[in-house]
């Protein structure tokens, strides 16, 4: 690791929340640990954060909890995500893009209008 | 924004608690990440470490979970109630808005019941239920004496002493004498109600002074110098309020030293300004004299109806070993809250139940509109029921519109209550309601608040079942048609039968009272009241130290006013009549056999007068004459009897000549005086009792009360019109007398007030009531010829006469209205017999009075119902028939 | 007309470093450059702006002088230091990481 691992930025984590939970169902801890295997480890979530932002989630009506039994005959809490979860990815996905397209622009921009 | 979640499938709160789940999963968490550490190869130790240190504070994160569920489910839950209340409200007022006439009529409907309820019991809360302001007033009784002829009467000394001394069911018992009399030493000499209290009576009635002291144990003594203690309010209002007591003299019969003044509030008995050690009064060892009030306190978990019998069980070996000087059997118990209620509390009772009769009928009335407008939305409820509206939604949808009206309905009934309330002060009787009347408190908020929950149950409740119980698809098929059906009618038909027996019940109690009324209106006073002006002429002690100074000056005045313009005659009695019934005095006829109860003949009661009473007071004279100036002091002594007391010492004979004189008391011992006329029978007290046997001696002859007289002047013109004037002549002879008049006739009709205050009440109840029924009646059968339209149409397309359908219309509508009106009568009957008490002249289910209310139902009924049957006859029959 | 979409806490830093990496601007211009830039896509809050500026001071990214703007109003200009280039460097490779980190999560397929 050639640079310290980043704190996620507010507002990211719910995004990566949902499309974790678009492949399938999941448990918290499946959750935590996808995320942080598919970023590289480069963005550092403390893991207990995760937690709030289910719940904050699931109040919205974006997710849906129930008690299950893991293939490892665990009991665990497994969260699905609802028709409405799926809606709302689909936005933040678009919203995620157009950001990133939009900092990347002003990143690149050449000097313009500057007073020199 | 996002989407609302779709409603739980459980109840919130069978729900996993919120805790326990938070714990368990972030407690799998580390769980799940310290085994994969341990399964690279950490030991648990470090594993564990490393988890929860990735994981972050447990106990925060853990916490804000739980924030964010619970504030969610709560503020869901509310927002879910709320919301549908919101919605249910809005839509109510949608409906309601959209019948304004139908929303009108119900809210005012309401308002009356409600109203007249709300005002009939802010007067009972003032009057009956307001606590007495003394100290544990439950415990708080009256004791009488029962008399052999059964009446209660006060106690005689020793009796009091005796009971005293051997009751247990008392924590004490209070002996006292209330008068009203002329007061000087306060600012300006005034008439001031003194109570003569014995030493029990401040420790009884728990009263503190709260400046000075009360009289002390050694000043309850005959022949000890005299103390009083005055009331907050005299002293603030005569006394300006002063500290020092110390040479505050106060002159009565007696030269009181004021020592204390007593909290404020306390004014037993009859708001009572001043008191005094009764021993003042001396003693008088009669066992027969009933001079002494009393009061007692109940041990704590006593009832009057204990004491009462533990002092009967004392009585006893008292009257055995007594007699003749004795004429009690036993002891009258009475908490003194249904005294000081006063006359009211029966009427009011009954006022009570007859307004909750009233808003009965009103509910009645609404449920049976409510039901009709229930019939018109059937297919509306019918729709909203198929698109998926629960049963248990539709009621509480159609009972929020109940609801509403009913709090439209409170809300204009508490305007309603005041002014009605206003009314009421000035209809009842002067001094039955307290002054500050009865104040719009919590109590009576609570209780019209209460009502209006009661109403809209009562009105609601039913109409909604009914409403939503609508089976959608019939509904939807036959459309508003689904009204005619048999059930709906018959309940119809049963409200309809209430509201009309309601108000059968309430019309027969009115009627008994407005008979009860004329009846008494109709009574022979045996004096005629029109153009008599009185005023009390009360000669302080003080001022008129021998009793001859008082015969003086009553002779200057009649004397002046012998003369003096627009008077006819003028004359002066101790005792007016309606001014109350005293117990009678014994009396000794010559030539009878003496009672065995003493050396008296018999019981009268004793009156003194001036020449000219009589023919002032317009009481005929029906034999012999009527005193005239010779018979004075020194002249031989005469009487005047009524005719009663002629008729019950000389059946049979002529009484004039005849001799007999007063026992016991003024004079009892002086030669026999010689009856020299005879007069009407007069009311003592109320005008509606027996006119109990009387007589009077000359006031010049009889001297012992003459500092007490009633001034009666018979005018030529308005008896009003004359006070000024004899204010003047009273003042030119004593200036500082305290006067004010009263004409007869407002004497007269204050002694009846109370009675028109009930019947002018219930009459207005009644009219409402009858008022509400025929609208009833009205509302219905119109509505069931409207439905009814095409069935009518059909029966006359087939041939039926439009007059017989008519008929039929009506026949049906007079069934259900006879229903009611033998109901109504049957609780009529039962009901007025509590009414017994309040009646004059007529008894409860009087037949004649039913008949009329009947027939007056009857008569309303049949109109109320024929307008609207009219119409079902002139249906035609191929546009009914058409119109589906 | 897609909405204009709040920016992340952090990004604003970059971007104003950057704004000011062409020359000295004042508060408004950067505003300006920022919307301008992004096709209007960032709303920029001015307080969330003018506290980024006076952070950029304390730290010793940007330098302030009163000067007088294009019309001839009197406005603070602000510019960059060589900590100040050198933080630009630093955040805009740090953005370019967490792009890619995201990315990667919203491009992956469905873990096996």
């Amino acid at each position: 690791m050639a640079h310290p691992p980043m704190t996620l930025l507010k507002g990211t984590l719910d995004v990566l929340i949902l499309k974790t939970l678009g492949w399938g169902p999941s448990h918290g801890y499946a959750i935590s640990r996808w995320i942080q295997q598919s970023t590289g480890d480069e963005l550092q979530i403390e893991e207990g954060a995760l937690y709030p932002a289910l719940r904050r989630l699931e109040e919205k009506g974006l997710l849906e909890s129930a008690w299950q039994t893991t293939p490892t005959g665990r009991e665990a809490k497994v969260y699905t995500l609802t028709a409405a979860g799926r809606r709302q990815l689909k936005a933040e996905v678009t919203a995620w893009s157009r950001y990133v397209s939009a900092m990347t622009r002003a990143l690149e921009a050449r000097p313009t209008g500057a007073i020199a | 924004m996002t989407r609302r979640r779709p409603p739980d499938p459980l109840p919130l709160s069978t729900q996993k608690p919120v805790d326990e789940d938070v714990q368990r999963e972030l407690a799998q968490h580390i769980e799940f990440r310290t085994e994969e550490l341990m399964a690279e190869g950490w030991t648990a130790e470090a594993a564990r470490a490393e988890a929860l240190r990735a994981f972050g504070d447990v106990a925060t994160i853990a916490d804000e979970c739980r924030e964010i569920t619970v504030r969610d489910r709560r503020s869901r839950r509310r927002d879910e109630w709320f919301g549908a209340l919101i919605h249910d409200v809005r839509f109510a007022f949608r409906i309601l808005r959209r019948s304004p006439a139908f929303t009108l009529g119900a809210v005012l409907t309401l308002a009356l019941g409600i109203g007249a309820n709300t005002a009939i019991f802010s007067v009972v809360n003032g009057v009956l239920l307001r606590p007495l302001p003394y100290d544990h007033p439950e415990q708080l009784v009256r004791v009488f004496e029962t008399s052999e002829r059964g009446g209660a009467s006060d106690l005689a000394e020793p009796n009091f002493d005796d009971w005293r001394a051997q009751a247990r069911s008392f924590d004490g018992m209070a002996a006292y004498g209330s008068d009203v009399g002329t007061l000087l030493g306060a600012d300006i000499p005034s008439r001031v109600r003194s109570t003569a209290v014995s030493a029990d009576f401040f420790r009884l009635m728990r009263v503190q002074p709260v400046m000075g002291r009360l009289p002390a144990p050694d000043e309850f003594a005959v022949g000890a110098p005299p103390v009083a203690v005055v009331s907050y309010r005299f002293w603030q209002d005569r006394l300006g309020g002063t500290r020092d007591l110390a040479d505050r003299r106060l002159r009565s019969e007696y030269d009181f030293q004021v020592v204390g003044v007593l909290p404020q509030g306390f004014g037993f008995p009859d708001e009572s300004d001043l008191w005094f050690p009764i021993e003042l009064f001396g003693r008088n060892e009669s066992r027969t004299a009933h001079n002494y009030s009393a009061v007692a306190r109940l041990k704590p978990g006593l009832t009057p109806l204990d004491a009462d019998r533990e002092l009967d069980a004392l009585t006893e070996p008292m009257r055995a070993q007594y007699l003749p000087d004795f004429d009690a059997v036993g002891a009258t118990v009475i908490p003194l809250r249904e005294l000081e209620a006063g006359p009211l509390r029966e009427p009011l009772f009954l006022l009570l139940g007859a307004s909750g009769l009233l808003l009965l009928a009103a509910c009645t009335n609404l449920a049976s509109s409510m039901l009709v407008r229930g019939s018109a939305r059937a297919h509306e409820l019918a729709i909203r029921a198929a698109i998926g509206a629960g049963r248990g939604r539709l009621v509480r949808q159609v009972f929020t519109e109940s609801m509403l009206i009913a709090l439209l309905g409170c809300a204009a009934g508490l305007v309603v209550a005041q002014v009605v309330e206003r009314g009421l002060l000035l209809l009842a009787p002067a001094g039955m309601v307290p002054i500050e009347g009865a104040p719009f408190d919590l109590r009576v908020l609570g209780f019209s608040l209460l009502l209006t929950l009661l109403t809209a149950a009562l009105f609601g409740l039913l109409p909604a079942m009914r409403m939503s119980g609508v089976r959608p698809a019939t509904a939807m098929r036959e459309g508003t048609r689904h009204s005619g059906s048999r059930k709906s009618r018959r309940l119809w038909s049963t409200l309809v039968a209430v509201e009309v027996a309601l108000a059968v019940m309430l019309l027969c109690g009115s009627g008994l009272l407005l008979r009860s009324f004329a009846a008494i209106t109709r009574i022979d006073p045996g004096f005629r009241a029109e153009g008599v002006i009185t005023a009390l002429l009360d000669l302080p002690d003080a001022g008129y130290p021998d009793v001859q100074q008082a015969v003086a000056f009553h002779d200057r005045l009649l004397a002046a006013l012998a003369d003096a313009p627009g008077v006819v005659a003028a004359g002066v009695t101790n005792q007016l009549p309606l001014e109350g019934n005293q117990p009678s005095g014994a009396i000794q006829v010559e030539g009878k056999p003496t009672l065995p109860a003493g050396p008296f003949t018999g019981y009268a009661i004793y009156r003194t007068a001036s020449p000219r009473y009589f023919e002032a007071m317009g009481i005929p004279l029906l034999a012999g004459r009527p005193f005239n100036d010779r018979d004075r002091a020194g002249a031989p002594r005469v009487v005047i009897v009524t005719k009663g007391l002629a008729e019950r010492e000389w059946p049979g004979e002529d009484p004039i000549g005849k001799h007999f004189r007063v026992y016991g008391m003024d004079g009892g011992e002086e030669p026999y005086g010689t009856v020299i006329g005879v007069v009407a029978d007069i009311p003592q007290g109320a005008i509606t009792d027996a006119r109990r046997e009387a007589y009077w001696y000359p006031y010049s002859q009889n001297p012992y009360r003459t500092r007490s007289m009633k001034l009666v002047v018979r005018t030529a013109g308005d008896p009003a019109a004359l006070a000024p004037m004899l204010s003047k002549m009273v003042h030119d002879i004593d200036p500082t007398l305290p006067l004010e008049f009263r004409t007869m006739e407002e004497r007269l009709a204050s002694t009846i007030a109370d009675r028109r205050f009930t019947m002018v009440v219930l009459a207005s109840f009644a009219v409402v009531a009858l008022l509400l029924a025929a609208l009833g009646i009205y509302g219905v059968v119109s509505y069931t010829v409207a439905q009814r339209t095409r069935e009518i149409g059909i029966r006359i397309a087939l041939g039926a006469e439009p007059t017989r359908v008519q008929r039929l219309v009506q026949g049906g509508a007079m069934a259900v209205i006879g229903t009611g009106i033998v109901v109504g009568g049957v609780g009529a009957v039962v009901g007025t017999r509590v009414m017994r008490a309040l009646l004059y002249g007529v008894e409860p289910g009087d037949a004649a009075t039913f008949g009329v209310a009947v027939g007056l139902l009857l008569l309303v009924g049949f109109l109320a119902s024929w307008w609207p049957a009219r119409r079902s006859a002139g249906i035609d029959p191929v546009r009914a028939i058409q119109a589906e | 007309m897609p909405d204009e979409l709040d920016l992340l806490q952090g990004t604003l830093d970059v971007l104003v470093l950057r704004a000011l990496s062409h020359g000295p601007r004042h508060g408004y211009a950067i505003a300006q450059w920022i919307q301008d830039n992004s096709d209007g896509t960032f709303r920029i809050l001015d307080g969330a702006l003018y506290t980024s500026l006076h952070r950029m001071e304390e730290k010793g990214w940007a330098e302030a002088e009163w000067g007088t703007s294009e019309r001839g109003k009197r406005a603070r200009f602000y510019e960059l230091t060589p900590a100040g280039r050198a933080e630009l460097q630093l955040r805009t490779t740090r953005w370019e990481r967490y792009v890619n980190a995201v990315a990667h999560v919203m491009a992956a397929p469905a873990p096996a």
